[in-house]
């Protein structure tokens, strides 16, 4: 795990749209699926980005620009240095015979997670979805290991949501856990849907966070208490009912909640 | 049997271990994991008037010895900090320490008002905050009559309520200044903030690494700055020590109180050693006291000034 400040060297830049991109740095330490680096642009700012792939080939991390810092992530360009710190968080465990649900920029750490399933020999399936065809990230790969999609503008597979496509699935008690990751309301569809068939679960969650590495107590989470970088981000049934902010606007950057 | 519990100004913990304020204390529950494991007492973040986002990332990043953090004062505003006083004064029985800071001296008193309607069981005043400079200007807690008349400002809204006050080790005459504060009415002291500022610098991108370029250093570099500090605050005042600043081991925690703390603040460790840390300086301390055949840390407190 790397503590201290340090910069990399971008290898390489992906565009999957005008707004999301994957960056690829060589030599960063091992990280497990479902875990983050806080991710530092000199000059603008630093957010956790959990890694959406890792191999001998470098560690990727997708990126849609949606804020100041993720905006300004657009323009990097091959040789550019940011820094890197982590891997931090729990992350996932590898489970047999499950279900992986993704939606929107919540598709980028599963497909780490696809891929070591597979070097595992672990089966999987997968279902996901995106507001529209541009904004599902790595489709072309994940069409080839037979995902389904859903788009809610039907640009790309069904049309709707990804919860209507797993909810229509009828066998869903085949599968011994289901995996997901994306909005805070298609994980709570997701977990009313996984809730009925009593299937074990695990969510990446996400909170606005502050120091990334468990002091501050920014992204405790409300009523359990537990770190969302330390204890989580990767949440199991239990962890998600403990807290009661499940689904709820979070706190914002001041420690306020927002209604 | 040994008995860990302490008092400050009247107030009970039932061990000395604090959170440090910016530790976990940004709400009812983040607080409330330290208690689960094992903290005697939780100081929350400190608070202003108003919401304030604080600094841009980074915000805290180890550096040797320790951490170097500017968060810069985030905070939901002193209405919205009640709420979680309230919450964790429901839900959970070891005494909370409300932070408060202020750019002017009035402000100081205003959010102290505000903050007191909440009740919490001790009051603490941040003068001493190093990571605010270019906006708030030199710390008055460098500046011995400043310090002095908001304490006096603040007592007078906190009623009953005890008021203790942050000192940085970098003020003038620490010994006097701690005099000083007792003499201004506070019923304690918190010692050490962090030190500095200090900064780290990117080589390769030639950049400070923290967002607001310095910030404060913590961790066990600070150690023994923090145990002088606290020994020569203990021989001039009578008031109760919280002692504070780089505090990682039970071996550190009993510098702090043979040095004179009554409670020691824990913060950085956290990082260093994880969230354990409190039931692990707790359960240490009570070893200790065991094999030296001591019922309790009044009889080991201030120790060495023995000779």
């Amino acid at each position: 795990m790397q503590t201290e400040m340090k910069t990399w060297a971008v290898a390489d830049v992906t565009r999957h749209a005008d707004d999301i991109l994957t960056l690829r740095v060589l030599d960063v330490p091992p990280a497990n699926p479902g875990q983050f680096f806080l991710v530092w642009l000199p000059g603008v700012d630093e957010k956790p980005i959990s890694v959406s792939n890792q191999s001998e080939s470098g560690t990727e991390l997708t990126i849609c620009g949606v804020g100041e810092w993720s905006r300004a992530m657009m323009t990097v360009v091959p040789g550019d240095r940011i820094g890197l710190r982590g891997p931090f968080g729990n992350g996932f465990t590898l489970t047999d015979n499950s279900l992986l649900v993704g939606g929107g920029m919540g598709i980028a750490p599963l497909r780490y997670l696809a891929h070591r399933l597979m070097e595992e020999g672990r089966t999987f399936d997968m279902a996901l979805g995106a507001r529209s065809a541009t904004g599902l990230i790595f489709a072309g790969e994940f069409g080839r290991w037979g995902a389904r999609f859903a788009t809610d503008d039907g640009t790309m597979g069904d049309t709707g949501t990804v919860t209507d496509v797993i909810r229509d699935m009828v066998d869903l008690r085949a599968y011994d856990s289901l995996y997901a990751c994306g909005p805070e309301a298609m994980l709570v569809a997701v977990k009313v849907v996984a809730d009925d068939h009593n299937l074990p679960f695990q969510f990446a969650v996400e909170r606005l966070m502050k120091c990334g590495i468990g002091l501050c107590g920014h992204c405790s989470l409300d009523g359990s208490g537990i770190r969302l970088c330390v204890e989580g981000p990767v949440l199991d049934r239990k962890m998600v009912e403990a807290t009661t902010e499940f689904g709820l606007p979070h706190r914002d950057a001041s420690g306020r909640r927002r209604s | 049997m040994v008995d860990l519990a302490v008092n400050i100004a009247g107030v009970r913990l039932p061990n000395p271990t604090v959170v440090a304020s910016g530790i976990l204390g940004v709400s009812a529950s983040s607080a409330g994991l330290a208690v689960a494991h094992g903290a005697g007492a939780v100081t929350l973040k400190s608070c202003g008037p108003e919401p304030r986002t604080g600094h841009r990332g980074p915000t805290i990043v180890p550096v040797p010895g320790g951490l170097l953090n500017a968060v810069g004062l985030s905070n939901p505003g002193a209405a919205a900090v009640c709420d979680e006083i309230r919450t964790f004064k429901d839900r959970y029985d070891v005494p909370l320490i409300a932070s408060i800071f202020g750019r002017t001296e009035a402000e100081f008193a205003a959010v102290g008002e505000v903050i007191s309607e909440a009740s919490p069981d001790l009051l603490e005043i941040n003068v001493s905050c190093p990571n605010v400079a270019s906006e708030f200007g030199t710390p008055f807690g460098l500046d011995r009559e400043a310090t002095g008349r908001i304490t006096r400002l603040v007592k007078e809204v906190a009623g009953e309520i005890p008021v203790l006050v942050k000192l940085s080790p970098q003020a003038h005459n620490l010994g006097s200044l701690a005099s000083h504060c007792q003499e201004s009415g506070a019923d304690g002291i918190t010692a050490i903030n962090s030190l500095g500022p200090g900064m780290a610098i990117d080589v390769y991108t030639r950049r400070p690494v923290l967002s607001n370029e310095v910030g404060g250093l913590s961790g066990r570099a600070i150690l023994p700055v923090a145990v002088r500090a606290v020994h020569e605050i203990a021989r001039n005042v009578t008031i109760p020590i919280i002692g504070t600043g780089g505090i990682a081991t039970t071996e550190d925690a009993l510098q702090m109180i043979l040095a004179g703390a009554t409670a020691v603040g824990i913060g950085t460790g956290v990082h260093s050693r994880g969230i354990d840390i409190f039931d692990e300086i707790g359960e240490g301390i009570a070893a200790y006291l065991e094999e030296g055949g001591f019922s309790c840390l009044d009889e080991i407190r201030g120790a060495i000034h023995a000779d």
